[in-house]
């Protein structure tokens, strides 16, 4: 007897069942298809005309993808978009996993620690951002006042639109991003399940911190990492914009060296008015957070270890 | 399992009915966010006890106008003294209840955009900028005021010629300027005191004002401690180079149009930040005329009005001493009325308020800026009460006679990316020419969409 002979005969209870689970279900899907599927299709129909925001809207085919393609604003920003994409995961994975090893550490005020370092996540990121272009100003920043003071001479680095320092200063702010914080308590909650006994054994060889952290800890951490990984990817190519919007300005200052594909794809929409390409944007970056969560996902069965 | 399988339903039909609810619009719902943004904007400016004195006033006029209400959109808060609040004056004199929704500056325009695109009737007079209202006109956004016009008090031959011949390019009058603001020297007179130079004039040259910034800067070892000019900022980039000789928008194709003058501009700007005469461009919010770390700067007259007497020290204005052709950018609204307003008639009786005499007098009061009425302005409300220092007023007048529809009329997105790129050639990051050729190439690729 074949299978679909067999799931054509559930039995009247079974039926029932499934047809509650699917109810159960429902309004997840209903939410999905219209706030999710829905729009990701309207983008792609979109993306083939020359709409304006205003509305005026005309069919032209493949015409935006191809004037994309000839566009160095274009280039320039996917360039960006990968370098902000890549070092961001890097900067702020790397930063998480060392602050939850700090709290995983027995000591007193755990808690009170735990509490701060997480505080400046639960900021809303366009508030952050503001607070740190003040801090990041050339004449009146407070960073520069610090260094002044503590230097004894006249400090005025302009941070946020010198080339040598712009990065540096963008990707410190990335460590207090709502984004961080949670990948540290996602590694924290990690950490106290690696089971003690690894540990011991490890005392029992010899082995220094380092020897544990890389062939304990990290393994066994390791299908964290790759959510934080894939988290902050599409946090850094979606996310990245509440950040870099009021930081560098929609242009990408200096330079265009800060203009990600999310702020390249606003100002064709919102100020450019240029609805159809903005769309045809959004279509590269949609494939573009594929592209990277494939990537890590392929990585992930190298790399990744899964006890059972 | 009955009892799992009613909650299943409950909750599919409550999400059903939810999201119908969520997605279905009317007037009546987007006139409500209206209202509340009004109200919000009311209570901001701590105005709730005013309202609720004028309130009793409207009402008897109100009636007469039949309760009509009328909502207009604009990027201003309403001045908190209510003589000075045009919109208020506007609803005790017509009895029409005008509602005003305030949309922050930086998405006023995306805003509107959106709404004609929708064919929104929550608004019924939009208060567009240059660089909109031809766009709104082509898509029927907006009526054409020609026929309130003939019926109407409202000279149109007397506005100043810059307003008639963006009507004249449109083929018809959609709009009416909301007022006409222009760009202007603000110079710190201590400080010219001080370094013991006269005071600018409305016919100093370029290379007077080069060679007073240079004066005016106080050094402090290498660092400068005050700046003899601040950076030109998003308007007065354009004053700059129009005034070095380019033609920066071609009302005939739209384009933006720079070259050797921006280059040339450009430039001198370079020159001066590596000086320390000019600060670099900086992440830093703070004006620093404002907070006397600068003894010039090159802004938009609406910066009269917010000066006043809070600066601290004298200071006056001069027109801008651009180098080869006098040169500033016409800054204005233009009163429009909504192709989709269910109550046009009403909506023109407030924009013929608020281009009357008394409606732009109140405006002029209350802003600084000058009607574009030419007779109106002539009589020189906008002359800024506070501002006690200010001795050169005909700075106003000679600024506004050279004033033309320039860069406003660009999309934000291609001033923007030019403004990014001179910023980068004065920070040495380019050259002049490449920001000028980078520039050029993007808007290209952008206004030809």
């Amino acid at each position: 007897m074949s299978n679909e002979k067999k799931k054509k005969r559930l039995s009247p209870r079974k039926k029932k069942d499934t047809l509650t689970a699917y109810a159960f279900i429902s309004p997840w899907i209903i939410g999905f298809a219209c706030f999710t599927l829905f729009p990701i299709f309207f983008m792609l129909q979109v993306s083939l005309t020359n709409r304006k925001l205003n509305g005026i809207s005309k069919f032209i085919g493949f015409k935006n993808y191809m004037n994309m393609f000839k566009s160095p604003a274009f280039w320039n920003s996917i360039k960006v978009t990968l370098l902000f994409t890549i070092i961001m995961v890097i900067v702020t994975t790397v930063w998480a996993v060392i602050m939850a090893l700090l709290l995983n550490q027995k000591q007193r005020l755990n808690g009170i620690f735990q509490f701060c370092y997480f505080l400046p996540s639960v900021i809303p990121s366009v508030a952050l951002a503001y607070a740190f272009r003040t801090i990041f100003g050339k004449e009146a920043g407070l960073l520069n006042a610090f260094l002044s003071l503590v230097s004894g001479k006249n400090v005025s680095v302009n941070w946020l639109y010198n080339h040598s320092t712009v990065y540096m200063a963008v990707f410190f702010i990335t460590l207090f991003t709502y984004n961080t914080g949670q990948m540290m308590l996602i590694f924290r909650s990690g950490l106290s399940d690696v089971p003690g006994e690894l540990y011991e054994a490890c005392d029992l060889d010899g082995a220094g911190a380092f020897r544990k952290f890389f062939s304990v800890t990290l393994p066994m951490i390791s299908p964290l990492v790759l959510f934080n990984a894939v988290n902050g990817c599409v946090s850094a190519l979606n996310g990245s914009f509440a950040l870099l919007y009021p930081l560098t300005g929609e242009s990408g200052n200096p330079d265009g060296m800060t203009q990600v594909l999310s702020l390249l794809i606003y100002k064709e929409a919102f100020s450019n008015m240029k609805v159809g390409y903005a769309c045809a944007l959004s279509v590269l970056l949609f494939l573009l957070a594929a592209l990277f969560g494939t990537a890590l996902f392929s990585l992930s069965k190298k790399f990744v270890y899964y006890e059972n | 399992m009955k009892g799992k399988k009613w909650i299943a339903m409950m909750m599919t039909t409550a999400m059903a009915l939810g999201l119908f609810a969520g997605c279905g619009s009317s007037g009546n719902t987007e006139s409500a966010g209206g209202t509340q943004s009004q109200e919000n904007t009311q209570e901001e400016a701590g105005e709730e006890v005013s309202e609720e004195a004028t309130d009793e006033a409207a009402e008897d006029t109100a009636d007469n106008a039949g309760g009509s209400k009328i909502t207009i959109c604009t990027w201003n808060e309403q001045n908190p003294n209510d003589d000075l609040n045009m919109y208020l004056q506007c609803k005790n004199a017509t009895g029409i209840d005008l509602e005003v929704t305030v949309i922050p500056e930086s998405d006023y325009s995306s805003k509107l955009n959106q709404m004609v695109a929708t064919k929104d009737d929550s608004i019924d007079v939009y208060i567009l900028w240059e660089s909109d209202i031809a766009n709104f006109a082509e898509v029927d956004g907006i009526v054409p005021l020609d026929d309130y016009l003939a019926g109407s008090s409202i000279d149109t031959g007397d506005f100043i010629p810059a307003v008639a011949a963006l009507s004249e390019g449109m083929g018809g009058t959609y709009g009416l300027p909301w007022c006409a603001a222009t760009e202007i020297l603000f110079y710190n007179q201590d400080m010219f005191d001080a370094a013991g130079i006269d005071y600018p004039t409305n016919d100093w040259s370029y290379a007077d004002f080069l060679a007073a910034a240079e004066k005016l800067t106080v050094k402090d070892g290498d660092a400068t401690s005050v700046y003899g000019c601040s950076l030109p900022n998003v308007q007065t980039w354009w004053a700059g180079i129009g005034g070095a000789g380019d033609q920066v928008y071609d009302p005939s194709t739209g384009e933006m149009v720079i070259g050797s003058g921006a280059e040339e501009f450009i430039g001198d700007c370079a020159d001066m930040v590596s000086k320390g005469i000019m600060p670099e461009p900086s992440s830093d919010t703070a004006d620093l005329f404002a907070s006397g770390k600068a003894a010039m700067a090159w802004a938009g007259s609406w910066n009269i009005a917010t000066y006043g007497d809070g600066l601290g020290f004298n200071w006056d204005i001069a027109t801008l001493p651009t180098n080869k052709v006098k040169y500033n950018t016409l800054h204005t609204g233009f009163y429009t009325i909504n192709a989709n307003s269910k109550d046009p008639e009403n909506a023109w009786k407030v924009i013929e308020y608020l281009m009357s005499q008394e409606g732009q007098t109140i405006n002029s009061k209350a802003s600084g800026n000058m009607s574009a009425l030419k007779t109106i302005a002539d009589e020189g409300a906008w002359k800024v009460e506070s501002a006690t220092t200010i001795e050169n007023w005909e700075a106003m007048t000679d600024s506004l006679s050279a004033g033309i529809f320039g860069y406003t009329c660009l999309p934000s997105g291609v001033t923007g990316n030019a403004i990014s790129n001179f910023n980068s050639a004065v920070m040495g990051q380019m050259t002049p020419a490449e920001a000028v050729q980078s520039s050029s190439d993007y808007a290209a690729e952008t206004i030809g969409y």
